[in-house]
Parts: structure tokens; sequence; C-alpha cells
């Protein structure tokens, strides 16, 4: 087995000697040890699957007092995650000037403090390492430095330092409860909380924090301006889209794993993740910068997600999860062939840009396969996750709504696809073959996730998700049917329409965003203290009275 | 007066914070709001399950009511992370002053929606 410490410290130390003693190789050097890194992390995934979840507790103390890391199924499959694209960022960009020994520097070390939330099991060191993570972020997106870039990384810092307080706070409540920090202590003494009131302060100061960090509903954004900022670099924007903000749905899971049997509020954050898949896609519909229409489909991805995450059902859980995965794949594959197309066409306006098939055809390729993949059609990752949602919740109203998010989703490619067609009489573009060797696996990626899903899915988690064929059949026409509802829609009225076009963004200032935090913790606290504290008492004096 | 204690304290420091970033266009005065929310905090953590006439846990203590260290050892890092937190935010803001000329929020929004328009 493998030291767990030693996938947050490695990255970290590399990232330190490469950038204290540059030389011409550090890009290299920087390639082979990811490449290494993720052999590290598959042994340690065959390791967990296995035997065991891994326990590591650092500086060897006993009990809950030191600093605990946890490596099981769901944290070790993000790690490996992590490390691939990690690793396939660095190819991608292997023959561009700004890759500095100071960029190396960030990238990795945000890569270190990403694969320790993912292993950590206390809740002071996530706070931590999210805390540092923001600072790293915020330097990435601001990387080069135009005066635009430094705005929306200075709304992005200040937003989630705001989010990561109310964080802290809660952990501070949590502490004075239970006197641990460890998630395992914490579980272990949930049982001894007689009513489920003490936790309402805690429980909605974190996860109101994790719900920001997750971009939920009212709380989204910070996330389009600091995933889609016109100067970022693409695979900054990438990995933020495509891995960062999983972190905040990894913590969701966490924080909700721990509350377990005193406070559930599944039904609250489907209602939640329902509402941000329609606004997600309603606002990703109304944008013209290519890059914002991938950063808001992100946020209807979101919701896609949570709904799963939410509902009591097996199938709907681990389709979430697996959707975690694929979106992952999905979202890096789009916004590094944008970058491409922005840096081809210099310009970000969807309609200025024409017959890219003609002029990029292995990206638009690519592009289309990734397009394919999280719109659900037949054979395509998107399509097993978004069918074991559906099946999990079926019978249920939200069926309904997972359709119109999926609808939503293939309306708003028909309006990016329609920069893939048009004429272009002039020579075929060149791209770097770093890239397009890249951009080419991760659009097969999407292929293969969807064509081996169930096996992947059984493979990694251990679960037995059953994917059979007829429904499955029944899911295809669905999809057939939802995509010429989509054209129609798209051409009749979202291509006629100006209305859309009047709320292409949510201008919403740094105080408005805080008002909004503060709006979304309140409410939580009312709906808390409205289950938990008026109806449960009343239903018990109902039930005794009977 | 004895509801008057450092939770209590704390939890006002918190929301006035809040009040300070919700309500004023200032951007200093937001960072000097996020320290209010920070130091708030810390305050919380430091007063928790304190009980009177403890003793530090220093050398061989033989007493039973021994203060619990572990508060004080997170919020050292809290503050650490603190402060580095105020000086990357003060740096980006100076930077952003020098572009656009202004400490107020609602104007400097507008300066960046009026660039991303040309």
């Amino acid at each position: 087995m493998i030291r767990l410490y030693l996938f947050i410290l490695l990255p970290m130390l590399l990232a330190t000697v490469m950038y204290l003693f540059p030389n011409k190789h550090i890009k290299r050097i920087a390639i082979l040890f990811q490449a290494g890194l993720l052999v590290c992390a598959i042994v340690n995934f065959l390791y967990v699957k296995q035997y065991e979840t891994i326990f590591e507790r650092l500086g060897g103390w006993d009990g809950y007092v030191g600093i605990s890391l946890r490596a099981d199924a769901l944290s070790s499959v993000m790690l490996m995650l992590t490390a691939v694209l990690f690793l396939v960022m660095l190819i991608f960009n292997y023959s561009k000037d700004y890759v500095n020994n100071l960029f190396l520097f960030l990238f990795l070390v945000l890569q270190a403090l990403m694969m320790g939330i993912f292993l950590s099991n206390d809740l002071f060191n996530i706070y931590v390492l999210m805390e540092v993570s923001t600072i790293i972020v915020s330097i990435l997106i601001m990387f080069k430095k135009d005066s635009q870039s430094i705005y929306d990384g200075m709304i992005y810092l200040f937003v989630n330092i705001v989010g990561m307080a109310f964080f802290l706070f809660g952990i501070g409540f949590i502490y004075k409860i239970f006197g641990v920090l460890d998630f395992n202590g914490i579980k272990e003494k949930m049982h001894l909380i007689e009513h489920s009131k003490t936790l309402i302060i805690p429980y909605a100061l974190m996860i109101t924090a994790v719900g920001l960090k997750s971009a939920l509903m009212p709380l989204f954004s910070w996330l389009p301006k600091a995933h889609a900022t016109p100067s970022a670099p693409s695979i900054v924007s990438a990995i933020l889209s495509g891995l960062y903000v999983k972190t905040g749905i990894y913590l969701f899971i966490r924080v909700q794993e721990m509350y377990i049997g005193r406070i559930d509020m599944s039904e609250y954050f489907m209602v939640m993740g329902f509402l941000t898949g329609v606004i997600g896609f309603i606002l990703a519909l109304s944008q013209t910068d290519i890059k914002l229409i991938l950063a808001y489909h992100t946020i209807s991805q979101i919701g896609l997600i949570m709904i799963g995450l939410n509902y009591p059902d097996t199938n709907a859980y681990w389709g979430a999860v697996y959707h975690i995965i694929s979106h992952a794949f999905v979202k890096s594959t789009l916004f590094l062939t944008a970058g491409i197309i922005i840096e081809e066409y210099k310009t970000r306006n969807i309609w200025e840009i024409k017959g890219v098939f003609k002029r990029l055809p292995i990206v638009a390729t690519s592009s289309i396969l990734a397009i394919l993949g999280i719109t659900g059609a037949p054979f395509f990752n998107g399509s097993i996750s978004k069918y074991l949602i559906e099946s999990g919740i079926k019978g249920n109203m939200l069926e309904y709504g997972v359709l119109l998010i999926n609808l939503g989703t293939i309306i708003y490619f028909m309006k990016y696809l329609s920069m893939f067609w048009g004429k272009w009489e002039g020579p075929k573009a060149r791209v770097d073959k770093y890239r397009r060797v890249i951009i080419i696996i991760l659009g097969l990626l999407c292929f293969i996730g969807g064509l081996y899903g169930q096996g992947l899915i059984n493979y990694l988690f251990n679960q037995d998700v059953v994917i059979d064929l007829p429904s499955y059949m029944q899911k295809i026409i669905v999809y057939l049917a939802s995509l010429v509802v989509g054209v129609i829609i798209y051409k009749r009225i979202v291509l006629k329409s100006q209305i859309l076009y009047k709320v292409q963004e949510l201008k919403v200032g740094f105080n408005n965003v805080c008002l909004l935090i503060t709006i979304f913790f309140s409410v939580t606290l009312l709906y808390l203290v409205m289950k938990y504290m008026l109806l449960e008492p009343a239903v018990a004096s109902v039930a005794r009275f009977f | 007066m004895e509801w008057l204690n450092g939770e209590t304290v704390s939890i006002l420091l918190f929301f006035i914070g809040i009040y300070g970033i919700i309500a004023r266009r200032n951007i200093v005065k937001t960072v000097i709001s996020i320290g209010i929310m920070q130091t708030a905090v810390i305050l919380f953590f430091i007063t928790i399950n304190y009980k009177e006439g403890s003793v530090p846990p220093i050398g061989n203590v033989t007493q039973s009511n021994i203060a619990d260290p572990i508060p004080q050892a997170l919020m050292i890092t809290a503050i650490v992370i603190g402060v580095a937190v105020t000086a990357v935010s003060l740096t980006m803001f100076i930077t952003l002053y020098h572009k656009y000329g202004t400490t107020n929020w609602a104007k400097m929004t507008k300066r960046r929606m009026d660039q991303e328009n040309d």
C-alpha cells in the first residue's frame, strides 16, 4: 500500500523544488511526475478495492486527537480522477510559453490541496485546505493579469472567504457539541445527541458554505465569472469547472453522511437541485460568450447531480456519482476545445464563429463527442448516468424535472453547435500535436465511459447497478423525442424571441452576493427549525395522543 | 451579566461582520468586515468549553481541570490563514485601484461591465 500523505506532500514538494530551481526541463519533469502519481493513485485504488478502507493517523496519536486521512471507494476514485485530469492538462499545454515555473507551482499546489480535500477525514483540515485552495484558484484566475480577470478573481476570493467563515463557525459549534473534529469520532457520538435541534445551527452554517462551494441555486453567481474569465488559461477553466467545483459536491456528500440519523434535508436539496438545474439552463441559453455558456452549463449539471444524490434510491445515488465523473471529462473536453477555438478565431462571441468543422475538424469532432456525451445520447457516458438517475426517481414528479433539465441541455447545445456549421474557404488551421492527441483521447473517453458504463460503476464502487435493455431502449426513444422537441423549440422560439437576451447576465454585485448567502442561511435555518422544532414535536405529541 | 460571555459576543461580532459586507460599498471596509467575522470565529473557538480555574497543559500537570489545548492550536492556524487572506485581498485591491481608480464596489462592477461590452 501507498502511504496516503504522500499524495498531498509529493506534489507540493515537487512544486516548491521546481519553483526554486527552474530549468528548461520542468514541464517534462512535471508530466513524468503526474504519470507516476496516476500509477500510485491506481495502486491505491486497487488496494482499497481489494482490502478495505484505509485510515491513516498522522503523528501516531491515539483516538481522535491527531490528523487522520481516509481513502474509501469514493475518495480513491476521486483521487484517480484528479491525477488523470492534471496529467492530461499538463500534456495539453506542453508547448505553451505561459507555463512557467510560477504557473506550475500554483497548478501542482492546487492538485495537492484537492487531493488533500478528497483524503481528509477531519473537518478543520478540510477548512484549511479549502481556504488555501481558494487563494490559489483566485491567483490562477488572474494569472494573465488584466484588469477584468483581477476583478473576477477578487470577487471569487472574497465570496468564498465569506463562505468559509460560515464553515469555520459551524465547525466551532460541532467542536463545542462533540469535542472532536474527526468524521469518525463525530459519527460515533452522533447517537448520543438526544434531539436533532441541537445540531440545527452547525448544520445550517456548514451547509451554507458547502452550498456556496458547490454553486447551488442562489449562491452560484460567483461561478460563471470565475470559470469563464476571458483571459484565464483554458486549462485553468477546465480544471475549475470539471474538477474543482466537485470538491464542493464531495464535501456535501461527506457532510450529509456525518449528520445521518439526526438531520435529513434531502427533500430540501432535491428541490434546490431542480431549481439550480432549471435556472442554469435558462441563463446558459441567453449567453453569447461560448465560455459563459459552458460555465452556466456546469451549474445546470450540478442541479442534476444534486437531485440524484438526494433521492433516496441507490440507482439514483450512484448515477449521480457517475455523473460527477462523466461531467468532469465532458467539461474538460469542452473547455479545452473552446480554448482552441477562441485562440483560432480571436473572439468569444458565438455568432461570429462559423465553420469550425471545416477549419478545425478534429476539435469539432471531439467537441461533438463530448456534447453527445453530456446530452445523454445513447452509448455515451451521460446516457448511463442520466439513465440511472431517471430510473431511480421513476414515478416521482421530479422525473419530469430531470427530463426538463435534459431538454434544456439539448436546446443550448443546439445553439453551441451552430458555430460548427457554415463555410470556411481558407486552409485548415494547424493544431499543436500534443493538443490534438489530448482532445481526441478525452473525446473518446466520453464514448468509452458510455459503452462500459455499467461495468465501470460495478468495478469502481462495487455497486451492482442494473441497466436493463428494454428500459434503456425506451430512454433512447425519449432522448430522440426530446432532441426533436429541442430542435423545434430552438428554431421556433429561442432564435426568434428577444426576451432571453434581456436576462443575459444577472448583474449581482458583491454586496448582493453576500446578501444572498445570508438569505440562503436564514431560509435553511428556518426550514430546519420548522422541521425539527415545530413539526416533529407536534407529530410526536399527536402520536402519543393516539 | 452572565450572558455576556465569549460565545454571545462572538455571535454578535459575526453578524456585525455580515452587516458590514452586505451594507458597505467600500472595498477596504469589506476587507475589515471579513476580518471582524474571522475574529469572531476565533473568539468563539477559544471561549467554548472554558471552565473557571482550569490550568494550561504545560509540563507535568497533576490537576484534573486542564484547559482544552486543541482550540488554541486550531486558532493559531486560523489566524495565520486570516493574515494571508487579508494580505492577498489587499494586494488585489491595490492593483485594481490603480486600474479602475475607485474603492466602490458598484463603480468597479460598472467599469468591469463597460470594459466587457467594448
